[in-house]
Order: structure tokens, then sequence, then C-alpha cells
């Protein structure tokens, strides 16, 4: 069976059996090695892209369950290679850490920069909540999220 | 965790997104033994690290809309078994007798996750022992109802999680239904890190008091401790008549938190999550007393 997936606004083909996890598909038959397959639980937040627009680990979602959906990765958020508003702060911060968990915490805080005003560094940790960094750089990660908050 | 190649993952079989719950009854009954319900996934998808073997077939219910749906009634609410924490987090809010469930459905994993897994899947996940909505929808007196191709049956909670590894094929939990009355409720959990982890203990509490803070109904269920979340009857007891001091009730269920058996994993030893019972349940208190 092939599944079709719009990924970044291109329409993908895959063959992959159903139940393979998106991050798998993503990486290995479209070679977007942004996303990475760290804990396969949902915890650590490595893996995590926009379907339709909301933040899903995916390890979780089965190829054949985001066939309707549309995907965006990291590789996907930069337009015309212009780092997004988030992505300009966190390398204005030097929040750049190992780059494991960075994809995945770029996603999250470019949905909360796109989805909530005036959120308060209470709120970008709880939304960060599931993404794990092992650098232990978070502080510089809720720096930058508050200068592309008040940036926009 | 896991490193992803460390995996064994044998991944085969097919996804059938069910349009109507009949086309997803007639789907399980078909499947058999070699199919199950797919809702949120998120703890089907992680069988590969649990070492155990996907079904052959799964029946995706997430796109049948009276499974997606909460109707909150004068007498009741429904859940459809497929909403998500996050929604029903987001429809209980402003409902203070609903606070434990949609304190339990909004802080329950993490964002994203709540974001994806179900309210049924948290009910039918049989060997997840730390479910959230389990003691909170049990300290809600909280019914549900099971169907397969050729009938419906409802029965209370407390019941569900007695029998629900002994139903059979191509029955499917279709909804969690909520009686609704007066009362103080609250959801204490307990986690390693302040949110993101699964909790050591929980406590889910709903209480009737009078004017005078007197204890007139109480239901305490506790989950996470055992294998299977279950009510705290001696303290419910012991707590009926008295004012509801959140002191006093922790000290109450000092004296009787022996009765529960910890059960052991590799984040706590089993004595430390009876060891906090009772500052879970002084918090609950304290809580419900403010809502």
């Amino acid at each position: 069976m092939v599944f079709t997936l719009s990924v970044n606004g291109d329409r993908l083909a895959s063959t992959a059996d159903p139940v393979t996890p998106l991050v798998d598909v993503l990486r290995e038959e479209f070679h977007l090695t942004g996303a990475k397959p760290v804990c396969r639980e949902g915890f650590c937040g490595a893996c995590m892209v926009l379907v339709d627009g909301k933040p899903a680990p995916s390890c979780l979602m089965p190829v054949a369950l985001a066939a309707d959906c549309e995907i965006r990765t990291v590789e996907g958020l930069a337009g015309g290679g212009t780092l997004n508003p988030i992505q300009q702060a966190l390398e204005t911060c030097d929040a750049v850490q190992c780059g494991m968990c960075f994809p995945g915490m770029v996603v999250t805080l470019t949905h909360l920069l796109t989805t909530t005003s005036g959120a308060t560094r209470d709120d970008i940790r709880a939304a960060l909540t599931g993404n794990i960094c092992r650098c232990t750089g978070y502080e510089r990660i809720i720096d930058a999220a508050v200068l592309a908050l008040a940036a926009t | 965790m896991t490193a992803g190649s460390q995996v064994q993952d044998d991944r085969t079989g097919s996804i059938y997104v069910a349009p109507s719950l009949s086309a997803a009854l007639d789907a399980l009954a078909d499947y058999g033994p070699a199919g199950a319900p797919f809702a949120g996934g998120t703890w089907i998808m992680r069988s590969p690290i649990r070492h155990e073997p996907l079904r052959p077939h799964y029946v995706a219910i997430g796109k049948i809309p009276e499974l997606s749906a909460i109707r909150i009634g004068k007498d009741a609410i429904e859940i459809g078994a497929a909403v998500t924490h996050a929604a029903l987090a987001a429809a209980l809010a402003g409902l203070p007798e609903f606070a434990v469930l949609a304190a339990a459905a909004g802080s329950s994993a993490n964002p994203a996750v709540r974001a994806l897994a179900t309210i049924g899947g948290n009910l039918s996940a049989l060997d997840f022992y730390a479910a959230d909505c389990m003691p909170a929808l049990l300290c809600l007196d909280a019914a549900v109802e099971i169907a397969s191709r050729d009938a419906s049956e409802r029965m209370s909670l407390a019941d569900f999680l007695k029998r629900r590894s002994t139903f059979q094929p191509g029955r499917l939990l279709t909804r969690i239904i909520v009686p609704r009355t007066e009362r103080k409720t609250a959801h204490a959990r307990l986690p390693l890190r302040k949110s993101g982890d699964y909790p050591v203990a929980i406590v889910s509490l709903s209480v009737n008091v009078d004017t005078a803070s007197h204890v007139q109904a109480v239901r305490i269920a506790i989950g996470s401790v055992e294998q299977t979340p279950r009510r705290w009857g001696r303290l419910e007891a012991a707590l009926l008549g008295a004012v509801l001091d959140p002191a006093r009730v922790a000290d109450i269920a000092a004296e009787l938190a022996a009765e529960f058996t910890g059960r052991d994993s590799v984040e706590v030893p089993a004595w430390y999550r009876v060891s906090v019972l009772p500052s879970l349940v002084r918090r609950a208190a304290a809580t419900a007393l403010a809502n």
C-alpha cells in the first residue's frame, strides 16, 4: 500500500508498513533528519513535528494516520533560507546546544509563537514540558522565546 | 529510554480508519483476536519498547464523530472514548464539580501527548498503571458503555476495571458517563519532575461538605500506587461527619496507609508510593476546599 503524505508542502509517497512511526518515514524514506527518534515514547520531544499545525511526537504517529494531515518538520520552518523569528531569537541568545533536542524545541516554540500572545516564562516552560534538553540549556531557550514573543 | 536502533520492531499489518461506529464494530468483530481499536496510539505505538507484538489489524476510531464528542447535560456529562486529554481539559474548564477530571486530563504526560492520548485509551490500556483519569473518574462515580456489533452494555467504572481484561474481542469502550452533582473536587499527583513524568501516586477527591465544612459524602480514589486504581473506603468512612481539615485528614491517611501495597518500579520503590499518600490527601483536601 502506498501512502501519500503532505510534508512541508510537498506530496511524498511512502510504502512503509501502516504502523511505522512517522519519524522513521520522515528520516529513512524522505531523508528529513531534523526529527530525531530518541525515546520513542513521546516524552523527549526530539521527534516533534507539526501535524495540522499542532506539535506532535512523530514517534507515536503511525504513517497510515498521518496520510490525511499536513506535516511540517523543522526543515520546513525556515522560508526561502530565512530563519523564522524563533530560530532567529535562538541564534541571538546563543541558545543552541548539541542539536539533538533542538529541532523539536524549534517546532514547539514556533507553534507557541504563532498561537499565543503574552506568554510568560512559566507558559513557555509549560509548553516545553515535552522537550527534554540534556545539555541543561533551558534558560537561554526561554530567553529566546521571550525575545521572539516580544518582537511579534 | 531506548535508542531507536535497539528497539526490536516487527511492525506489520493494517490500520482501518473507521468512518462510523457501526463500521468500527463490524471491523472489530470480523478481525476477532487479530484486531484491536486504535485511538490516540500513545500506548500501542510503544508496544515494541515493551517487547509486545503488535496486532495484525487495527481499527482507528479517531474520526468517528460521536466518539470524539463531549456532551455536557443537566444531569450528566458524556465523554466519547476518543476524546483527547487536551480536549477534555478544555471542555471542563470552568466547571468546579469536574475540577478533578480537568486537572487529571490537563496535567498528564506533556502537552503534545495530551493532544493525542484519549480517555478511552487511558482506561483500556491494561498494563499502564499511572493513568490520571482513572482515579479521577472513580471519585466522580463514572460509568462506561461497552459496545459490540450486537449489543451495548453500561457498567460502573469500578466494574469495568475488574472485567476489562476478560472482554471478548470485538468490544469497544464507546463513552464515559459522569453524573453531575454539587461537590468539591481535587486531583493531587506527585511526578518526579514538576510535570512530564508519570506520577508516583495520585489522590482524586470528591466531597460534599455542609456550611460548617462537615463531610456529608466523600469519594477518594488512589491511582498509580497499586496496579489498579481503587477507592480508599476506610479513609472515606473515617471522614464522614468530620470537619474537612486537611492536616487532620492527612493524619488519618497516615494511620490507614499501610493497607496499600505499593508497586515497585524503576522510578521509585514500592514503599515510597505509599509514604507520599498522606501528603497528597492533605493537598487534595486543601485544594477541594478552595475550589
